[in-house]
């Protein structure tokens, strides 16, 4: 007890222009476990504690040294090969080496792992997402991981994989101590461990839905914090995090309803800052509805939306309408042959739909999200308006929803949704991650659409090794699924994040997944 | 007496067991099953089937037919042993023991609105009184109004705006959460305030009180107006019967009167309404613990279910009927002290 109230004071001793950097997230983390997570929050967490094998520079989904500062492959790209940071040492004082990245990997990966803890709930899901399946599976994209030396780990995979670095770069794969993982064994991640990293920031303390408490790692192998402390506060509410922004209860948040902007300019302590796009919106339509079969009703379907005009009103000058599926900052592998934004023509729209039969006009369903996401944030509205574009043209358009686990589950059981709103956040910074997520052999098979053709330019994608290689390929896909109108990409918004004045050096990732070590205080209070 | 409570307490017993076989069932019968909530975007089918094959979820519910040899290998039957042991189970996404976080976030909760029922009814009985023996004047008028004005307003509507307006425009109060960034406090019970003044820290005690009063007035703001409006029907009531007549005319002061004989007998109505209102503080503190983030039993349980995470739904409703059987209790005993035909058999 007495240890425990010093340690208290201690902390609340002030030092020499102390600062402490408090971020207003949209709520609680859901684990401290690398590997064993997919939400932001989490992955925000934890890239203050971890570091990945692979890094992202600031503000970008550029690759750059990591706990690894180099990787090579073999010509094909399925074996590759990974020289480890030296001298790095994990909060614990554990080393890091090969030995730890293969522990961590195979936690991941190998079902049979005596740490994995699968018998207790862990899942790990997000490894088979991204890799294809587990140790064991036929689709599984790792075929062994090897421990060259003490500073060399070497991936071999079951088939080409030039995105491979950055898959195991996304901010889910931090790396983690395995001394504290064997210590606290099923309880490492919850509240009651100490989740230990290399990262740039400490472990202190996880009051669940309340914040986490961090603290700066003075060792840190990286660029070294510039601040005293970091405090994670959940605060759900949009709405509230606006007013502790505005009371100065926090320094810097993220995730704004786009109807913040005005506020938010209007307060000169307040600077907004629009997040790089990383994500799309988009309406599916599927292929088992009589009328949505038919690519003349989809075409006229595509040309009587106002995109603009939509993504004007609702998203309030944060978003890009485009004629693409990928973000803009992975335009670089957009076909040339594909017009810049959608053609919005509601009069030759409703000669589409009378040469496909229909003069006097469809009735179909459109189901709209119950819950804000990032690419659409209020999504009942923008149904609405979608509604009366279509009905312009004489479409009668019947706007459904429900509760938000049922609707992704009812999406994919037959019939499915005529027409339904749905869209991706990127997990790292390849073509593959959006189209791959939904097209493909991995992809929900809720439009009934998925041909033959698509998956083998996939896995074309996945080998290509240059960039170049990696263009001509998404540039065909893009064309094929432009031209089919199965999947009409709406918006790619930009989420609205805020900061006080005297926050410095903060560049957001469109990934999510930055860390907080180059943001400092100058002259907070 | 004795047995009462005894009798009380074994009812409390199956009521308890009753409602964690309508809640296992319940839960399980909301469309929309946890792999698919916790997949979210990427849920696709075989995706979901792993999920929920590895999570233990395409188990039968109550018998195995499938398994003869271990007919019992079905969920309420595991969920059930687990229970006897002591153990809620674990939440599915986060692993997290349901025990642990309902130790962490009941007291959160308890100290809310314990803080709540306090403002209703140091605002409330007053106004009620006041009201009452001033009818059909301005204070009346007032009280009444604002009463309904109290039961009328959403409750994260006035989270909002008392957020708002006391915070940000204002600057004297913390807009949420139950403590401010530089205070550090080792908790103790859970009760911040009585923690912080155990551990000698005036000024966490001081901290954690102003970080109550947001949340305590937008969630005691529909039992205020529900205090109110009760206690001045029920004291009227009172004030024309015929002992307080006699009472008054005995030649009793005015004050002694109303304070001794009518009070105590127009409170049996308010306990009663402040019984039940303890249960519908637990059901407001959802919308009010996720407008002020505080860390709580509602905001947790709220999102379990819409991330269909049965356990924690199972756990903290099982809790919660816990809770408000056990109010109810202590609100059926308090009736003896306050009205001696009471009696308990």
């Amino acid at each position: 007890m007495k240890k425990l109230l010093l340690t208290a004071l201690l902390a609340t001793l002030p030092t020499a222009g102390a600062a402490t950097l408090v971020y207003g997230a949209n709520g609680d983390p859901v684990s401290l476990e690398p590997g064993n997570i997919t939400d932001g929050i989490s992955i925000l967490v934890q890239h203050q504690i971890y570091d990945t094998l692979v890094a992202f520079k600031d503000g970008t989904t550029d690759p750059e040294p990591g706990l690894a500062t180099k990787w090579t492959s073999n010509a094909n790209a399925t074996q590759w090969t990974f020289t480890l940071r030296p001298n790095v040492k994990f909060h614990d004082g554990t080393a890091f080496n090969a030995d730890a990245v293969v522990y961590n990997f195979s936690r991941w990966w190998d079902p049979k792992h005596p740490q994995g803890f699968r018998n207790q709930g862990r899942t790990f899901e997000i490894w088979g997402q991204l890799l294809g399946g587990y140790k064991g599976d036929a689709t599984s994209v790792v075929k062994n991981i090897v421990k060259v030396n003490n500073t060399t780990v070497r991936f071999d995979l079951n088939k080409p994989s030039s995105v491979f670095p950055e898959v195991i770069g996304a901010g889910y794969f931090g790396i983690a101590s395995p001394t504290a993982i064997k210590k606290d064994g099923a309880k490492y991640g919850t509240p009651a461990s100490k989740p230990i990293g290399t990262g740039p920031f400490i472990f202190q303390s996880w009051r669940t839905g309340d914040r986490v408490t961090l603290a700066p790692n003075r060792s840190y192998w990286g660029s070294k914090p510039k601040v005293d402390g970091l405090i994670i506060r959940a605060i759900k509410d949009a709405s509230q995090r606006l007013n502790e922004l505005k009371a100065g209860t926090i320094d810097f948040t993220s995730d704004l309803t786009p109807d913040a902007l005005k506020s938010v300019q209007a307060d000169r302590n307040l600077v907004a800052v629009k997040k790089p796009s990383f994500n799309v919106g988009f309406l599916s339509l599927n292929n088992r509805n009589q009328y949505l079969k038919n690519d003349k009703v989809r075409e006229a379907i595509s040309m009587a939306i106002n995109r603009k005009a939509i993504v004007d009103a609702f998203w309030n000058g944060l978003g890009i309408s485009n004629a693409s599926f990928l973000p803009p900052v992975l335009a670089w592998a957009n076909s040339k042959n594909v017009p810049a934004a959608y053609k919005y023509d509601p009069a030759a729209a409703k000669r589409l739909l009378a040469e496909a039969g229909y003069p006097n006009g469809i009735s179909l369903d459109l189901w709209y999200m119950p819950v804000s996401r990032p690419y659409f944030p209020t999504p009942k509205p923008i149904a609405e308006a979608i509604a009366a574009d279509l009905s312009a043209i004489g479409i009668k358009v019947n706007l459904k929803t429900e509760d938000w686990a049922k609707y992704l589950e009812d999406r994919n059981k037959e019939p499915g949704f005529d027409m339904y709103m749905i869209g991706w956040t990127g997990d790292y910074g390849d073509p593959d991650n959006f189209y791959g997520a939904y097209y493909g052999p991995t992809a929900s098979d809720d439009i009934n659409w998925n041909p033959p053709e698509l998956q083998r330019l996939l896995e074309q994608g996945r080998a290509a090794v240059s960039r170049t290689a990696k263009a001509r390929v998404y540039s065909q896909l893009h064309e094929i699924t432009y031209k089919a109108n199965y999947r009409l990409p709406m918006v790619h918004s930009q989420p609205l994040a805020a900061a006080r004045t005297y926050v410095k050096g903060w560049v957001p990732s469109p990934l999510g997944s930055e860390a907080f070590n180059n943001v400092s205080l100058v002259g907070k209070r | 007496m004795g047995s009462y409570v005894i009798r009380r307490l074994l009812r409390t017993l199956l009521v308890m067991i009753g409602i964690s076989v309508v809640v296992f069932a319940f839960v399980r019968s909301i469309p929309g099953d946890p792999a698919t909530a916790l997949l979210g975007e990427r849920a696709t089918p075989a995706a979901a089937a792993a999920l929920r094959e590895q999570l233990g979820l395409n188990k039968p519910w109550f018998i195995n037919f499938a398994n003869p040899a271990n007919p019992l290998d079905a969920q309420f039957p595991r969920y059930v042993g687990q229970l006897l042991q002591g153990d809620l189970g674990s939440g599915l996404k986060s692993n997290i023991p349901v025990r642990d976080e309902l130790a962490a976030r009941f007291p959160a909760t308890a100290e809310l609105s314990l803080a709540a029922l306090l403002f209703a009814l140091l605002v409330g009985l007053p106004a009620g009184i006041l009201a009452a023996l001033r009818r059909n004047s301005g204070w009346d008028n007032a009280a009444t109004t604002i009463s309904l004005v109290g039961v009328s307003m959403p409750v994260f509507w006035l989270g909002l705006l008392l957020s708002y307006f006391f915070a940000v425009r204002l600057g004297w109060l913390p807009p949420s959460a139950r403590l401010g960034n530089e205070t550090i406090l080792e908790p103790i019970t859970g009760f911040y305030v009585l923690d912080a003044l155990l551990r000698g820290q005036p000024a966490a005690a001081w901290d954690a009180v102003r970080h109550l009063i947001l949340p305590a007035i937008a969630l005691g703001s529909i039992p205020l107006a529900i205090v109110a409006r009760i206690t001045r029907s029920s004291l009227l009531d009172v004030l024309g019967q015929d002992y307080v007549r006699t009472a008054r005319a005995k030649g009793l002061s005015a004050r002694s009167v109303t304070l001794k004989h009518a009070l105590r007998n127009a409170m049996l109505p308010v306990v009663t309404v402040v019984g039940l209102q303890a249960g519908a503080l637990l059901g407001g503190a959802v919308l009010t613990e996720t407008i002020f983030s505080w860390p709580g039993l509602g905001s947790w349980v709220y999102d379990a279910i819409s991330l269909r995470d049965y356990p924690i739904i199972q756990g903290g409703v099982i809790f919660a009927a816990l809770v408000v059987s056990v109010v109810n209790l202590l609100v059926d005993l308090s009736y003896a002290a306050l009205d001696p035909r009471i009696q308990y058999r």
